[in-house]
């Protein structure tokens, strides 16, 4: 482990190791990633693998955008082409006019942003999705450019990547605290020794507000316990988009590479840092699921997992230079968005490190809307 | 084909009443009683299913639900274990193959309430260990129920048709089958409340109480609700690595003793077996029993691992016993045709020219178990590797209490031994479960004493030795 770094950056799930890559790929030479398990184990191999340009502000849907642009080619960027974004859409289903009145809102900023989503019927929705219980439907939203992705396969090209390009990644290595002298950042002290470093990305997401807190930042961050399924495999097609459905639990469902249907809805637990698997949300899993798509009490659950969604006020995540400390940059709280938004996230802190500014919305995230009293509108979140 | 005659077993008064079901369109006749994949291959049927990958034909393998190689689509639902699912009159039974398409049903499961059922201890699986914990904790007033995912009560007891060692009170010179009836009688004269074919799908926390969540006949969710869990699970059978390790007729010694000793089904005509510890070698003997020509027996260690006796029986049978021998490959067209197996050196390489080419229709895999810890690591339960155990094993103390306080283990589940020892493992669960829920007197402690030093004795032999030092790694002090 190096002693003296330009760049360390806290946590080594999709946005600290993107983030990295991002700087590597602009000239940074001495970056280095510390994590306190394993790189992924975090959020990001938890997360139900969707990624969608389906929201309903400018900032997120802008952010979607070029995230999804840079989806499409990271298998390539990253000399790893096993990984790939697979463009199969997302599917909302419709089942009141209020909700039908809100998502046409919606399309139409969307439109005007360039992402060809539109309201479909449900007849038409069953096409796309042969197994859907259409009955209560009365509309839906489809975009077929927004898909999903394999968090294990990014977060191990990324790696393979990240070590060509000479970035360090330390396993196992806990930032016990962020060291500040003078108002300047100058390391971070690890459980496997101290670091010097001029700049720091806390990208802790869950963690993040506990190593601000001993710095005596307080930025709205807490841990809320999501869970997700696996099920057994069954013919690969069967349910190529993620299909949502906020009426059956605010439920996110699609099928992965190998025929597993993975998924959740949005019983959530907390703030709290247990990571139980509950029965509760089992039973619930299943009921919703099945109204959704009714054969699905054929398929056995084969896993259920916790994780968390590190949720602020607005369910917007909390990005930006930290203007108490010079050279202290956070990028956390993505309440349940972190890896879709990791691509452009990347891109933009990454440019914010190295130029000081960046042409993506990342003012959105300001960290200090919540002091300011400037909550944004509630980012679209199920799960 | 089906055995007519046996010197121990009468499976003319085992048998149920006939039906019919249909494999592929096509009527074939089962008995009441026994399971899907049983009955086909009783019609001669090896083939179940074929993978997704490579198309390659799968067949039985474990016969006891737990490793997934006999999935066929029953009545339109994909994925069934058809070697725990009994039959039923007019059941249609497809082979499954790769991934299989959701059923077309548009209509929604209608969600019933689960059946609660609430107890002082719930125990799953219904094997020695876990009757054995059933009868103690029941005897000391505890509220008990049991409950396995098999139709049998009796664990691999159901399928052992020779007399057990040991000490006159540990069951010496009882066949196993006859043990299961002894366990079992008394379970239900204590009052145990068993459900069979139910398999436990999780173990939560709900509240005060930890609840155990089962499916009953692959239908009906139920919820048990009790102070304490015992987890008696048991093992699941090893696989070796070798060419065409998967094609039917390559098959878990267990689930030999399932087909001919639980269900009177002939398992082939002539057999190999790999490895010659107890498990391969009462596995000859029951083969021979049953009428099976068994070829040899082929041991990778330069010595037999069974007991003396046990070996002596079958080579005295003319059964030769091949050490220093592997299995180099099964062949065949969809079904074992030949073994190819071949001396090995000391460096475990095979040595060119030794191979010899055996013709048999059934290889029986005896090379050991590895604890079923599956629900035990989802409760939370600290596991540990213990080579000398079977694998990955689950931490407990001498209570046989595991890192979740009112989760219990014992048996092959804390670790590869014997019904022998999973009885006593059992025994000392079931007491300290009953004492934990407040039910059992102090006085309890003497009797989990006693069950303890019994442990001790059992394990002092030359083959208790290895499991000693497996224990080291596990118990928590």
């Amino acid at each position: 482990m190096k002693s003296k770094v330009d760049i360390a950056i806290i946590g080594g799930g999709i946005i600290g190791l993107m983030t990295a890559f991002e700087l590597a790929k602009r000239g940074e030479e001495s970056i280095a990633v510390y994590e306190k398990r394993y790189i992924g184990s975090g959020s990001t191999f938890r997360c139900g693998t969707g990624i969608r340009q389906q929201f309903g502000d400018p900032a997120n849907i802008q952010m979607m955008k070029r995230s999804v642009e840079k989806w499409k080619t990271l298998g390539e960027d990253m000399e790893f082409p096993k990984f790939k974004f697979a463009q199969t859409g997302y599917l909302f289903l419709l089942y009141s006019e209020k909700e039908v009145e809100n998502f046409k809102k919606n399309v139409q900023l969307q439109n005007s942003y360039g992402i060809p989503s539109r309201i479909i019927s449900p007849e038409e929705a069953r096409e796309i999705v042969p197994g859907l219980d259409i009955s209560e439907v009365i509309a839906a939203s489809w975009n077929h450019t927004d898909g999903k992705a394999n968090p294990f396969l990014a977060v191990y090209g990324l790696s393979r990547a990240l070590k060509r390009m000479d970035v360090e990644i330390n396993e196992y290595t806990e930032v016990q605290e962020i060291m500040v002298k003078d108002s300047r950042i100058t390391g971070v002290k690890t459980s496997k020794g101290e670091v010097k470093a001029d700049i720091v990305l806390n990208a802790a997401n869950a963690w993040a507000k506990i190593l601000n807190q001993k710095l005596g930042l307080d930025f709205p961050i807490e841990p809320y316990k999501h869970q997700g399924i696996v099920t057994e495999p069954f013919k690969l097609g069967e349910i190529k988009p993620m299909v949502v459905s906020f009426k059956y639990g605010g439920a996110y469902l699609t099928q992965k590479a190998n025929g597993g249907l993975i998924g959740g809805i949005a019983l959530k637990y907390g703030p709290t840092w247990d990571l139980t698997p509950t029965y509760e949300f089992l039973r619930e899993v299943s009921k919703n699921f099945t109204k959704i798509i009714p054969a699905l009490k054929y398929m056995s659950i084969i896993r259920q997992w916790g994780g968390y969604y590190a949720e602020t006020p607005d369910h917007n995540a909390v990005i930006g230079k930290i203007e108490e400390i010079e050279g202290y940059y956070l990028a956390a709280g993505f309440s349940g968005h972190g890896f879709m938004l990791a691509p452009a996230v990347a891109e933009g802190m990454a440019e914010l490190i190295t130029k000081g500014h960046t042409s993506l919305p990342l003012d959105f995230y300001d960290p200090y809307r919540f002091k300011r009293g400037e909550l944004r509108e509630q980012a679209i979140q199920m799960g | 084909m089906r055995i007519q005659e046996h010197p121990i077993l009468d499976f003319s008064k085992k048998r149920g009443r006939k039906v019919t079901i249909y494999f592929e369109g096509e009527p074939i006749e089962a008995y009441e009683g026994e399971p899907i994949a049983e009955a086909l291959h009783a019609a001669g049927i090896r083939i179940l299913n074929y993978t997704h990958e490579k198309n390659r034909p799968r067949g039985l393998f474990c016969a006891i639900g737990k490793c997934s190689s006999c999935l066929m689509v029953v009545n339109g639902i994909p994925n069934t274990r058809t070697c725990i699912t009994l039959v039923e009159d007019g059941l249609r039974i497809e082979r499954q193959h790769g991934s299989q398409p959701l059923p077309k049903d548009y209509k929604p499961p209608s969600w019933k309430e689960a059946e609660k059922r609430e107890a002082d201890i719930i125990i799953v699986g219904g094997g020695p260990a876990g009757l054995m914990a059933g009868i103690k904790a029941a005897e000391k007033g505890a509220k008990v129920i049991l409950m396995d995912e098999n139709p049998l009560l009796g664990g691999q007891l159901v399928k052992q048709t020779h007399k057990f060692f040991g000490k006159r009170d540990q069951f010496a010179g009882v066949r196993g089958i006859k043990i299961a009836e002894i366990l079992e009688k008394e379970a239900k004269e204590k009052g145990v409340e068993i459900h069979l074919e139910t398999s436990a799908i999780g173990i939560f926390q709900v509240g005060e109480k930890r609840m155990v969540a089962a499916i009953k006949k692959n239908k009906k969710l139920m919820e048990f609700y009790g102070k304490a869990v015992i987890v008696a699970t048991g093992a699941m059978e090893k696989m070796i690595p070798f060419e065409n390790n998967d094609l039917p007729g390559v098959y878990g010694a267990g689930a030999i003793q399932t087909l001919m000793n639980t269900y009177g089904i002939e398992p082939g005509k002539r057999v190999l077996i790999v490895g010659a510890g107890n498990v391969g070698v009462i596995l000859a003997y029951q083969l021979l029993q049953a009428k099976v020509n068994v070829v040899a027996v082929v041991e990778a260690m330069p010595k037999v691992g069974a007991y003396f006796v046990h070996a002596a029986k079958i080579r005295r049978l003319g059964v030769p016993i091949l050490t220093r021998h592997t299995i180099l490959r099964a062949e065949g067209n969809g079904k074992v045709e030949h073994a190819v197996i071949a001396q090995i050196d000391e460096k475990w390489r095979p040595i060119p020219g030794t191979e010899k080419r055996l013709d048999v229709d059934v290889i029986a895999l005896a090379v050991g178990l590895r604890p079923s810890i599956e629900l035990l690591h989802q409760a939370g339960a600290q596991i540990t590797y213990a080579r000398e155990l079977g694998g990955y094993v689950v931490r407990h103390d001498e209570r046989m209490e595991t890192t979740v306080r009112g989760l219990f283990v014992a048996g092959d589940s804390s670790g590869i031994e014997e019904a022998t020892t999973a009885m006593l493992e059992g025994k000392i669960a079931g007491l300290s479960a009953a004492l934990f829920v407040g039910k059992a007197k102090p006085d309890t402690y003497e009797e989990i004493l006693q069950a303890q030093r019994d442990l001790d004795e059992f394990r002092s032999g030359p083959f208790g030795k290895h499991i000693l030092e497996g224990l080291k790694k596990v118990m928590i002090k």
